[in-house]
């Protein structure tokens, strides 16, 4: 059914702070950080933000404390356990909790210093963590990354579809070509198919160190108002037309107990958020489809219906995905090579294709003014972007869904 | 002290995490067991708190007979956690087992993950790894007491094809 608040709602403010690896600050001053640079990004003061939203694996900043910093009365926040697909849902819960009229203007945050404290590959402290519960299951077998937890379903599609290594490795090409024109990436240089199958493998046969994003200390920040209110702001609104999520398989299915097992939580979520967004397929211009790894991709684009079962593969190879193509995917680059930041950049860049500002090499992008050659080191704003679509991941078994229009 | 250490791991298998605790218990004794509804005598593989067919909380451990086929498996060239280094590259397997396959839905199962192992409880040689190979449980003891239910590749032919990813 089509959603009562579609375009009621408008995302005023983006920021984040420098994708590094080895930020050597705090997870409280990377966030204060990118919180000042989307505030500033709207038009607003930091005592105009009254709700926060963030969300963490015990590895950050929690809103309480950053409230100190920023001068602010806060009339709402909650600091969620979660991953990925969290900053789609958590856009939905800051139109609730405006909608409910506890607090008016809601900055989201995600702070981690992913790759000089607390890995979510799992190696250093984590590594080290207690076991118990159903972790019991798994752990003691040597299964303790997210690549590693998700293999199953990898494996079984591979055999199922007659995935290939080299198909996985075209979703990296893809998204390093966006992240040449991206300044901010972390990873810029473009690659090769052969770059990504012979890079070594971390779990066969579906990925070698490629096709798996890139841990990073940074914060992101997305700030989230009602149309009505954004009008008066600094920037372009973006208008939030749908969101859903996170969603999971029936039965949770952590440990593949149902299936089909190669198909994933998309496929429950993709139908209600093109019904409460009133469109379809065809309307979408750029999709952010989360990027933890090459499969995470082309599963995804099966499970929402970019394409069939079996066929994301195909969907990847037919360049539909690229820049300058029909549906370009993941332009920043995305977790594969701008920074993994748990979901927040793939949103944030598809704020900025909307507004036609995207950061890039442009001379002139400042002003909205694009050269559209996206060769190496050039442009990467999408022509005539009206609507995207991002795709968050949590696991198989759990993801998110958000369509923005201009 | 239900505080098992393994492979540099500390495994808190204690009395009041009931839902694994028996499973454990009850591979000391080399038994595999799953459970099983008091209510609607389904069987479930990851053990839960309640049967997610019909929400009963009523169950109890019901002993399976350890026979299965691989349905999806990863070999790890690249060991995350540190005890594991010195087995790398080691088989892990999503294990279907005989019971309940493909009920009450079409795609249902008893899954359980372990890894699969030689016969001197090593790593299984990864060009012996496929889906659709028949497998068997097998009990690792260790000399703290903890045992763990892991598989081994059984002399059965395989139902159906056989799968690997080739030049693996």
């Amino acid at each position: 059914m089509e959603s009562a608040l579609k375009d009621k709602y408008s995302i005023v403010g983006i920021g984040e702070t420098d994708y590094t690896r080895g930020s050597g600050r705090s997870t409280r001053a990377l966030a204060i950080e990118a919180i000042r640079n989307a505030v500033t990004d709207a038009g607003l003061k930091m005592q105009d933000i009254d709700g926060m939203l963030s969300y963490h694996g015990g590895d950050s900043v929690n809103s309480s404390t950053l409230a100190y910093d920023m001068g602010a009365q806060l009339n709402f926040y909650m600091d969620c356990s979660g991953g990925g697909s969290s900053t789609e849902a958590l856009i939905g819960l800051a139109i609730g909790a405006i909608e409910a009229g506890m607090c008016e203007t809601v900055a989201i945050f995600r702070s981690m210093n992913g790759y000089s404290q607390v890995r979510i590959g799992g190696t250093g402290s984590r590594a080290s963590t207690p076991v118990s519960g159903p972790g019991l299951m798994t752990r003691p077998y040597g299964l303790a990354s997210a690549v590693q937890s998700f293999a199953f379903s990898f494996t079984r599609h591979m055999m199922e579809y007659g995935v290939t290594s080299e198909d996985l490795a075209r979703v990296k090409v893809a998204h390093s070509n966006h992240a040449s024109n991206n300044p901010k990436a972390l990873m810029k240089q473009r690659v090769t198919v052969d770059d990504v199958v012979n890079s070594r493998w971390i779990v066969r046969p579906c990925a070698h160190l490629l096709d798996c994003c890139l841990e990073t200390d940074n914060a992101t920040c997305i700030i989230v108002t009602s149309a009505e209110r954004a009008k008066d702001l600094k920037q372009q609104p973006v208008y939030i037309r749908a969101v859903q999520g996170r969603g999971t398989k029936p039965g949770g299915d952590f440990h593949y107990q149902h299936g089909p097992i190669s198909r994933v939580a998309g496929h429950y979520v993709g139908p209600r958020i093109f019904d409460l967004a009133d469109l379809s397929h065809d309307d979408i211009d750029v999709t952010g489809c989360y990027d933890a790894f090459t499969y995470t991709v082309v599963l995804q684009f099966e499970a929402y219906g970019f394409c069939e079962e079996g066929e994301g593969k195909d969907y990847i190879k037919s360049g539909i995905v690229n820049l300058g193509d029909k549906r370009p995917n993941n332009t920043s680059g995305g977790h594969l090579c701008e920074a993994y930041t748990h979901g927040m950049n793939m949103v944030i860049e598809n704020t900025r294709q909307l507004r036609g500002m995207v950061d890039d090499y442009c001379p002139d992008w400042q002003n909205g003014n694009h050269t559209y050659d996206y060769s190496e080191g050039g442009c990467r704003q999408v022509r005539n972007v009206n609507t995207t679509m991002n795709m968050g991941w949590a696991s198989p078994a759990t993801g998110s869904a958000l369509i923005l229009r201009r | 002290m239900p505080v098992y250490e393994y492979k540099d791991l500390l495994l808190n298998i204690i009395e009041q995490d009931s839902e694994y605790f028996g499973y454990f218990e009850a591979a000391k004794e080399h038994k595999l067991v799953v459970k099983k509804c008091l209510d609607c005598d389904l069987l479930r593989g990851e053990p839960g708190a309640s049967c997610p067919w019909c929400s009963s909380m009523r169950s109890e451990w019901h002993e399976v007979s350890g026979k299965g086929t691989i349905y999806s498996y990863q070999i790890i060239p690249h060991a995350i956690l540190p005890g594991f280094r010195d087995w790398t590259p080691y088989p892990v397997v999503l294990v279907e087992l005989d019971e309940q396959s493909g009920k009450p839905l079409e795609h249902d199962g008893l899954r359980i993950t372990a890894n699969l192992l030689d016969e001197n409880m090593n790593p299984e040689h990864e060009e012996n790894v496929a889906i659709g190979k028949r497998v068997n449980v097998v009990f690792q003891d260790m000399e703290n007491g903890l045992t763990l239910p892991q598989f081994t590749l059984s002399d059965e032919e395989p139902a159906g094809a056989i799968w690997r990813y080739p030049n693996t």
